[in-house]
């Protein structure tokens, strides 16, 4: 072993709890990217592997009723490669011990008994139904889940107002419900959504189909345009009343699981990015000061003669121990929470298999990624030593930076004592700016982890308490005359009902389309109320719309503009509309008209599609039940559930990787902070060991020391919280997700207690600090440095 | 607080060799029996063995010595930075050995200005500020400007020691010490760093301010020719003092021949 290399070990040793904390900061960096890198390839294998596997359609189309025959046609559209019909409906599920209304959607399975073509099921238990049965049905996962419900059991489903017993058959995952989520409702619900296959004949005398079908699923050729076999596919199906096909984007399930995929891609990119950034920068700033500490012995070294590549190689093993260190514990911890994550997406998403994947490229690119940051900047900093002739490097008070000038002025009228600190902070303005920055994103760090539940109340607050003020929305079977509101109004319970008429839209601007609800609201609706960007309630426009803000964003549409409105139900007209006025919202695309301009458009008389209520609490239960009971009624969505629903989903998938990032936040913090006050004693001990051989008590030389820590943190704090503020908006604007918007709202607690952990790890460190100021060795300040 | 000593107690002890000279009667620094060992076992290291001394009121003591003779460890305990490993150390009625960090960092504030071979100025600060620093805590300290002008660098105020050659920054670390006007004065190795004529300039300012401040003064050098200044000195070999001269007239530094 050389010389160099024991020296190494010596340093390692010497500086271990230096050594220590550097390793968690770049562990740290390595664990949220492994976490989230592993989390997002995992998930995103699952949906391949299981999508290929089940061959889950690309294009959907719904109709009114079109007679079995015209399937030939469409799969002879050029670019089909396999095309498949079934009936499907609506229907209400008789749940003993539901709180509110189950609704169903049910589906056919092929005559033949056979698995269908397309969409196929993944039993997990149980069997398809016997072709000649009609009472036998396969169930969703989720639902099963939800209630424990197992082959055998019966279940009592309402189609088209006709009851109906199903025996459970099997247990099935399916591709189209990855995600479930009731219709009229952007989040899922597993326990009151039930999704039921059933034999072809028996759906479809349910529904009056039988020789007909109501959907059509296919899948592409290859090379295949998908915008052009829609177009077909809507011309050929307009005469039977064809409701405008989709592609996979428009696809509920899919839609919501490539969001979240999306979430993910931008959490496991620009999170990690933003973190191992952070940690990367403060670990060249760490890692150079420790290197810059060593000043006079690399300069002996040198003046030893000793070339500057064996020195630089010392340093860059130095560097390696270190990254090794840190990137094993970041990996294993990494691995370990990313199998976690991936564990609480299970009840999210339903996949028959979702194994975890860490492929080997990843902790490998993390490990390089570390041990490359740490090494410029330890380099970086060796390369200004190296530079200096040795001479310099080696008198024993070290060239100070202070010349003449203004510098010499700094602090007059203060004490010697307190112009130490200072000029140790001004007099080397880049290092104290390194120095002030990286404890300054230790701010972040902390605000990055914690602001997501302050994100996640305003979404609430401005969803559920400012803009949907009902508290619960019935969807009636069919639009009815406006006076169904005013019926439902006198219901027990009912404090207020408000009609709506929402109908299926395809909007187009210019090359860019897409599917959503156009919602018509009574003048002065109160159950429902529009808000600008301030929050201030938004008149609802007399003739033209109000549009998401967030969907025109993503249109490129501007208030004034004018855009192509596709009724995809009755006559399928195509209108032109103004957008009249922009709105906020958070979850779903929001588009508005007032009700009456609505239904001229539809030029259909005063209707109302669904209700919307104000429910007294008191008289909630009773009120569900008898919603339940009214034939007219599709389906009641109650704002609780939604609310439960929400915490349990949204807020589950999202505060799962904000509680780790605040655990690592901590940890970075705390290493910054700790790092600079032992680096600070580190180049300053010497200094202090002086003063304490003049006769300066203990307390005194802390406070020289520590003066200058506490001015550095008291600077950094402040600039830390506008960071935060930066860096969330930052990553909330590379977010490309369409189910949700989040919000860029960061609490008061949130800041103060970001800014409590960098004081609380200041203060730590400097106790430790302190406790080494008592351990000076005074002896050694007499003799030469280090 | 440094437990008071009986006054009889240097008297009952056997006085060390060497008689003082004619600048004070009652001696300030007393060391009896001082050891001080590092390690153990075979790997012991004697740095001092039973080492007695006596060092009287205003002398200018210079200590010689090869290296690792225990200089350094004998200065070291009297100004109250090291502690023996047996024996007693006392300053006037101070007692150094046994004493607690607090009450030796109040002697060393309150009674001892050090001077360092390499000057530990604080770079940040002006040679003025770096004598201020001291002044600040001081009892009874003189202006730094007049502890500046003492060592002769009343020019060079406003320079940090970046700016300063190792002679004036050693100047400056005199006048630091002398500043809170010291009852002691003890130098290591304060030319070791420099050139002849630079050293002298220091050893006159040292010398001036044992002169003018009255300040008992050790200096440990390397340099026999710098033995010509002391009242007396003292040579130390294998951690004990092998032999004391006394000096019949002290030197001026100028006179000094290296
Ligand atoms: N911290 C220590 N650990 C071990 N041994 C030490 C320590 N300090 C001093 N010594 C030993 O004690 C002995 C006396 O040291 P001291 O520094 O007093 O010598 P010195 O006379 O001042 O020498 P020099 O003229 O070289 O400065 C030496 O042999 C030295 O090796
Ligand atoms: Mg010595």
């Amino acid at each position: 072993m050389s010389a160099l290399d024991r020296k190494l070990l010596r340093d390692v040793w010497a500086l271990r709890s230096q050594v220590l904390t550097i390793a968690l900061l770049i562990g740290a960096g390595v664990a949220v990217l492994v976490m989230s890198v592993s989390s997002f390839l995992s998930l995103r294998g699952a949906q391949q592997a299981f999508y290929a596997e089940s061959r889950f359609a690309e294009v959907y189309a719904e109709v009114k009723r079109a007679p079995s025959t015209m399937l030939a046609r469409i799969a002879e559209i050029p670019g089909v490669a396999v095309a498949e019909g079934r009936v499907g409906g609506e229907a209400r599920v008789d749940w003993p011990g539901a709180e509110v209304p189950v609704a169903a959607r049910v589906l056919s399975l092929p005559i033949s008994g056979e698995q269908p073509a397309l969409n196929r099921l993944r039993l997990i238990v149980g069997r398809l139904p016997e072709p000649t049965r009609h009472d036998e049905a396969v169930i969703h996962v989720a639902f099963a889940e939800a209630w424990q419900v197992r082959p055998g059991d019966e279940i009592a489903v309402i189609l088209n107002g006709r009851r109906q017993r199903f025996r459970i058959a099997g247990i099935a995952h399916s591709p189209e419900f990855v995600f479930t989520s009731r219709p009229g409702s952007p989040l899922p619900d597993d326990r009151g959504f039930l999704v039921l296959w059933a034999n072809e004949e028996a759906v479809a005398r349910a529904f009056d189909m039988q020789g007909a079908f109501g959907e059509a699923v296919l899948t592409l050729a290859p090379g295949a345009s998908e915008p052009a076999v829609i177009a077909e596919l809507d011309r050929l199906l307009l005469p039977w009343g064809g409701r405008g096909a989709y592609g996979r984007h428009d696809q509920p399930s899919h839609r919501f699981l490539e969001d979240e995929l999306a979430e993910q891609r931008t959490l496991a990119v620009t999170v990690p990015l933003v973190f191992f950034g952070i940690a990367a920068f403060l670990l060249n700033v760490v890692l150079g000061r420790m290197v810059e500490a060593q000043r006079e012995q690399v300069a002996a070294l040198k003046a030893l003669g000793y070339p500057s590549p064996p020195i630089a190689m010392h340093y860059a093993k130095f560097v390696a121990a270190i990254c090794l260190l840190g990137s094993a514990l970041g990996i294993g911890a990494g691995a370990w929470m990313g199998a976690g994550m991936l564990g609480n997406y299970r009840p999210f998403f339903r996949f028959p298999e979702l194994p975890y994947l860490l492929p080997t490229w990843l902790p490998v690119l993390a490990a390089a990624a570390s041990f490359a940051v740490a090494l410029v900047g330890v380099l970086d900093a060796l390369r200004r030593i190296l530079r200096l002739p040795a001479a310099e490097g080696l008198r024993p008070a070290r060239p100070a930076a202070f010349g003449g000038g203004p510098l010499g002025h700094l602090g007059r009228g203060l004490g010697a004592r307190a112009k130490i600190p200072l000029r140790g902070l001004l007099g080397r303005p880049l290092r104290t700016l390194l120095t002030v920055l990286g404890i300054a994103l230790a701010v972040p760090m902390v605000v990055l982890g914690l602001f997501w539940w302050d994100a996640m109340d305003s979404m609430v607050e401005l969803q559920f308490d400012r803009i949907e003020r009902g508290d619960a929305f019935v969807a009636l079977t069919d639009p009815r005359p406006s006076r169904a509101a005013r019926e439902m109004a006198r219901l027990p319970g009912v404090l207020a009902a408000e009609g709506q008429r929402i109908v299926p839209i395809r909007l187009r601007a210019a090359q860019r389309s897409r599917l959503l609800a156009l919602t018509g609201l009574p003048a002065g609706a109160e159950l429902r109320v529009p808000r600008d960007a301030n929050l201030r309630p938004v008149p609802i426009p007399h003739e033209g719309l109000a549009l998401s803000r967030r969907l025109a964003e993503r249109l490129g549409v501007r208030e004034g503009d004018t855009v192509q409105v596709e009724v995809l139900e009755g006559a399928r007209r195509v209108h032109d509309l103004p957008v009249d006025v922009l709105v906020e919202d958070i979850i779903g695309y929001t588009a508005l008209m007032e009700i009456g301009a609505l239904n001229r458009l539809m030029r259909e008389d005063d209707l109302v599609s669904h209700v919307a209520l104000r429910v007294d609490p008191l008289a909630a239960e009773a009120l569900w039940r008898q919603l339940a009971e009214r034939p007219r009624v599709a389906a009641t969505n109650v704002k609780a559930v939604w609310l439960r629903v929400f915490d349990e989903v949204i807020a589950g998938l999202v505060l799962t990787s904000a509680v780790t990032l605040t655990g690592f936040g901590v940890i970075i913090a705390v290493g910054v902070v700790y790092n600079s006050a032992r680096v600070a004693l580190q180049e300053r001990g010497w200094e202090m060991a002086s003063l304490r051989v003049l006769g300066f008590t203990r307390q005194e030389v802390s406070r020289i020391l520590l003066a200058e820590l506490a001015l550095a943190v008291l600077v950094a704090v402040p600039l830390g919280l506008v960071l935060a503020q930066w860096i969330v908006g930052l990553i909330l604007g590379a977010r490309d997700n369409e189910s949700f918007d989040v919000p860029a709202v960061i609490s008061t607690t949130t800041f103060a207690a970001a800014a409590l952990v960098v004081l609380g790890a200041a203060l730590a460190s400097a106790v430790v600090v302190r406790r080494r100021i008592d351990r000076l060795d005074l002896v050694a300040a007499l003799k030469a440095r280090d | 607080m440094l437990r008071r000593t009986p006054m009889t107690t240097a008297a009952d002890a056997a006085p060390p060799a060497g008689e003082p000279q004619a600048t004070g009667a009652t001696p300030v620094f007393v060391a009896r029996g001082l050891c001080k060992s590092y390690g153990s076992g075979d790997a012991t290291v004697h740095a001092l063995r039973d080492l007695d001394v006596d060092i009287w009121q205003g002398e200018f003591v210079v200590l010689l010595g090869p290296s690792g003779s225990g200089k350094s460890t004998l200065l070291n305990i009297l100004g109250g930075l090291d502690a023996p490993t047996s024996g007693r150390a006392a300053w006037r009625d101070h007692e150094l050995t046994g004493a607690d960090e607090a009450a030796l960092t109040a002697y060393r504030r309150d009674h001892v200005g050090f001077v360092f071979q390499f000057y530990n100025l604080i770079p940040s600060l002006t040679a003025r500020e770096n004598v201020e620093l001291v002044a600040e805590i001081a009892r009874d300290p003189m202006r730094a400007e007049e502890a500046l002008a003492l060592v002769g660098l009343s020019h060079r105020l406003d320079h940090f020691p970046g700016q300063l050659s190792g002679g004036e920054q050693q100047r400056v670390a005199v006048a630091r010490a002398i500043v809170k006007r010291p009852d002691a004065l003890l130098c290591d190795e304060p030319t070791g760093a420099l050139d002849v004529e630079t050293g002298k300039l220091v050893l006159s300012a040292i010398a001036r301010a044992n002169r003018e401040v009255g300040a008992t003064t050790v200096v440990i050098t390397h340099n026999a020719a710098i033995a010509g200044m002391a009242d007396r000195v003292l040579r130390m070999g294998g951690g004990r003092i092998v032999a004391i001269e006394a000096n019949a007239r002290r030197l001026a530094p100028e006179e000094l021949v290296w």
